[in-house]
């Protein structure tokens, strides 16, 4: 799949698979045993869990250290503080994935400030420069993740329907993006279709979201949630309201893969490869530390999953083997056809 | 703010007073916008100070800052410190009253983005779009992007301002159009109303400028210009051009279209035909499918085509075509830069663009060129950089052209005590040409204004 999204400031993206060190550049930063810290939004997550993998595994491979992995739980406070106090600890690099837009700027241009290198993750606060500020953003193509739930969506939307977003309150470039994408590919491809938006600012609010927005809108005929989470939410409250809305989200998470899987409400997902991302990460810091300048915008492309092909996806995501009720799923559409 | 901002077209902010003539400021409009200016540069932000400065009496000052609350232009802030007697009370401009919108309009993408009125972004977002499609799908893009944004970032006092940067000269409004220069950035959009619709559509005034006069905008506010009074910005991207900051101020010339160095000749074609990105993207191609650069080579057989971006990508690699490829390109452009050096006596040029962005081999052929060529004087203290602001640069810029102008002294004047530039009466007279010119054209039907998606 192509990247359709562009950077945070408009760069062309570079495909993550174009990134790569040469055997001398590889060597040169074996020698010299950089410490990188990692700062999550969650460490508790399946993408979480994978990208930092990922970013471990490069690293490792680079001879650079994963000296610290610092969990903020979704606490933009605590992501402050911890950088504020990276800007003293002994580390070459920082990964991070700032929570929030323009309070966790200030922590994060102190990384760099400090001489340290800073590499993001998905998100760059809107003020925050390439170059001066960062290194590089690693990022699934958001934009393209939002194009994805659109196209899977509008098969399942009779012609004239009114359909739902489920949109993050939070300034975030990533769901923002994903917003914006899916919006537009309604608006090209099936423009018979009207929209409305309900909004949460904390995943706990997603049920209640939906539900306000079903009350609001009886005749709703689809919905995307801006990643997998939220979607959860809003399956239960769809069920609780006794209708059958389906819906399209981001992140083959297990819930939402068991949902599509048992044909639910759930009728695709945009997957991210949050493994194959955390290498791109740790390239791009080793490329940072050796002054070799990374491209500022480096993507992956997302992954177009239905029920069709959710195990083979979920191995290519989660690099395991699919849970049973996923392969139970397979074996009867299998003896279907 | 600073004094480059009050100042505005020429426009004294707090004029001298003369014996036996009347002030301008001492009318409502004219004292209101005067303290509001001082308030707004922080150059008085007590009532003492603002009476100094603003060499009006206490009674009107007290009078005019109640007004200005009312408005909701200012706020009181915290207590100063005391000189004798009660100490002062702080008062402050807020920049959250309204909001100004910002738009990039280039050959293969567009940007907006959503500021305070300071002109400090609250947000952007970028898109790839085919402009040359046509106008009118692209005023109802943007009318739609901005809904969305406004959704997300909106304040009390609604939209302020537009300011929209497009491609080419941009022609000065000639008197009798306050905002609206007609657009002929895209030959099929001659004749085509888009200030006009994009005005009417978000219900706010529009500034123009062209591309590459808002990057420099932007790169002087917040890029690598910062405080400085004297630098070229130059853009390389399709097309090539500069804008120049020359003692603070942005020079647009004659008639709006200063800076289009892409137009100069120099060895094999214009520098455009040379160095801009569709040429390097050819010469690119050609290597690619001659084999000369087995990493273009790669590039086309994997994804079909081969970009400026490529070829930078490349160069960084090692390969030895792109390497080449971009140092030519970099001497070119040093070459025609080095004699605008010795005639401007910058302190900073700034290079932006897509070409630019391809690294520091094109980086390092352009200063080579530069200071070969230049009065060392000229080149002493000179810096080359690149621009880190990417396509940031254009929307920064084009939401200070917005700021700037809101509160340029004479055009404040005409709003000021209705509490909205979207009250002016020139901005009013400027919706009901507009509505009149679309109802008298065969317009096609179009959807109402602001809708989401």
């Amino acid at each position: 799949m192509a990247i359709t999204g562009l950077g945070p400031h408009g760069e062309r993206a570079v495909p993550a698979d174009q990134i790569g060190l040469s055997d001398a550049d590889a060597d040169a930063a074996r020698n010299r045993h950089f410490s990188v810290a990692v700062v999550l939004h969650t460490t508790m997550s399946d993408w979480a869990k994978q990208e930092l993998a990922g970013i471990v595994a490069t690293l490792g491979r680079y001879g650079a250290a994963v000296v610290e992995v610092i969990d903020c739980g979704f606490d933009v406070d605590r992501q402050i503080a911890e950088l504020q106090r990276l800007v003293s600890e002994p580390v070459d690099a920082v990964i991070s994935i700032p929570i929030g837009s323009a309070r966790a700027a200030d922590a994060h241009r102190a990384i760099a400030a400090a001489g340290k290198k800073l590499l993001l993750l998905d998100n760059a606060p809107t003020g925050m420069l390439p170059g001066k500020d960062y290194v590089s953003v690693i990022s699934t193509d958001n934009f393209g993740l939002g194009q994805i739930g659109a196209e899977l969506l509008a098969p399942h939307v009779a012609e004239g329907g009114k359909i739902g977003v489920l949109a993050y309150g939070v300034d975030f470039f990533a769901t923002h993006e994903r917003e914006i994408a899916f919006r537009k590919w309604i608006a090209t491809h099936r423009p018979d279709l009207s929209l409305v938006r309900g909004k949460f600012a904390d995943v706990s609010q997603a049920k209640a979201a939906t539900a306000g927005l079903l009350q609001a809108n009886p005749d709703l005929a689809g919905l995307f949630a801006v990643w997998d989470v939220p979607a959860a939410g809003a399956v239960a409250a769809i069920r609780e309201a006794g209708k059958t809305v389906p819906v399209t989200t981001v992140d083959l998470g297990n819930d939402v893969a068991a949902d599509l899987a048992a044909g639910g409400l759930i009728k695709g997902i945009a997957a991210q490869l949050p493994y194959d991302q955390g290498v791109a990460a740790g390239i791009a810091t080793i490329l940072g530390l050796i002054d070799r300048q990374p491209p500022p915008w480096i993507a992956l492309p997302g992954l177009s999953v239905t029920s069709a092909n959710v195990v083979e996806a979920y191995q290519l995501v989660w690099r395991a083997p699919a849970p049973t009720a996923l392969l139970k799923a397979r074996k009867a559409r299998k003896s279907i056809s | 703010m600073d004094e480059a901002s009050t100042a505005g077209d020429g426009q004294a902010a707090a004029p001298r007073r003369a014996a036996g003539r009347p002030r301008a400021s001492e009318s409502a409009h004219g004292s209101l916008a005067v303290l509001l200016n001082l308030v707004r540069g922080g150059v008085a932000t007590t009532r003492q100070e603002l009476e100094i400065q603003s060499e009006l009496g206490r009674a009107v000052v007290t009078d005019r800052l109640a007004t200005l609350l009312k408005l909701g232009l200012i706020e009181e802030g915290e207590l100063g410190p005391a000189l004798g007697g009660r100490a002062p009370r702080h008062v402050r401009f807020r920049p959250r009253m309204g909001i100004i919108l910002a738009a990039v309009l280039d050959h293969s993408s567009l940007a907006v983005g959503v500021s305070d009125l300071t002109g400090r972004l609250l947000a952007e977002h970028h898109e790839a779009a085919e402009l040359a499609a046509g106008p009118e799908p692209v005023v109802q893009r943007l009318a739609t992007l901005f809904a969305w944004m406004l959704e997300e970032h909106g304040s009390e006092g609604g939209i302020w301002g537009i300011g929209l940067a497009v491609p080419g000269a941009v022609e000065k409004p000639d008197g009798q159009r306050l905002f609206a220069p007609a657009l002929t950035a895209f030959q099929n959009w001659d004749g085509f109303p888009f200030i006009e619709q994009l005005a009417t559509l978000v219900g706010a005034p529009v500034w123009v400028r062209s591309g590459v006069q808002t990057m420099t905008m932007g790169e002087l506010k917040s890029g690598s210009g910062i405080g400085l009074t004297d630098m070229i910005f130059v853009k390389l991207g399709r097309s090539i051009s500069a804008g120049v900051i020359s003692e603070g101020a942005l020079h647009r010339g004659a008639q709006g279209a200063a800076g289009l160095i892409g137009y100069t000749f120099t060895e094999g074609g214009t520098l455009e035909t040379v160095a801009g990105s569709e040429a390097l993207a050819r010469e690119a191609r050609q290597a690619a499918e001659s084999d000369r650069s087995p990493y273009l080579a790669s590039v086309l057989a994997r994804s079909g085509e081969v970009t400026v971006t490529d070829a930078g990508h490349g160069a960084q690699l090692g390969d030895p075509f792109c390497i080449d490829l971009l140092g030519r390109c970099g001497r070119a452009v040093g070459e025609i830069l080095a004699p605008l050096a010795n005639l401007l006596n910058p302190s900073l040029i700034v290079l932006g663009g897509s070409v630019a962005e391809t690294g520091d081999i094109l980086l390092a052929a352009v200063r080579e060129a530069v200071y070969r060529q230049s009065h060392p004087v000229v080149t002493r203290d000179l810096r080359i950089v690149r621009s880190q602001m990417g396509g940031s640069a254009g929307l920064v810029g084009a939401a200070q052209v917005v700021a700037e102008a809101l509160f340029d002294a004479k055009f404040l004047q005409g709003w000021i005590t209705l509490g909205s530039p979207r009250e002016h009466p020139e901005f009013k007279d400027f919706l009901a040409r507009a509505a009149l010119d679309t109802g008298t054209r065969p317009a096609k039907p179009r959807p109402p204004g602001g809708t989401l998606a």
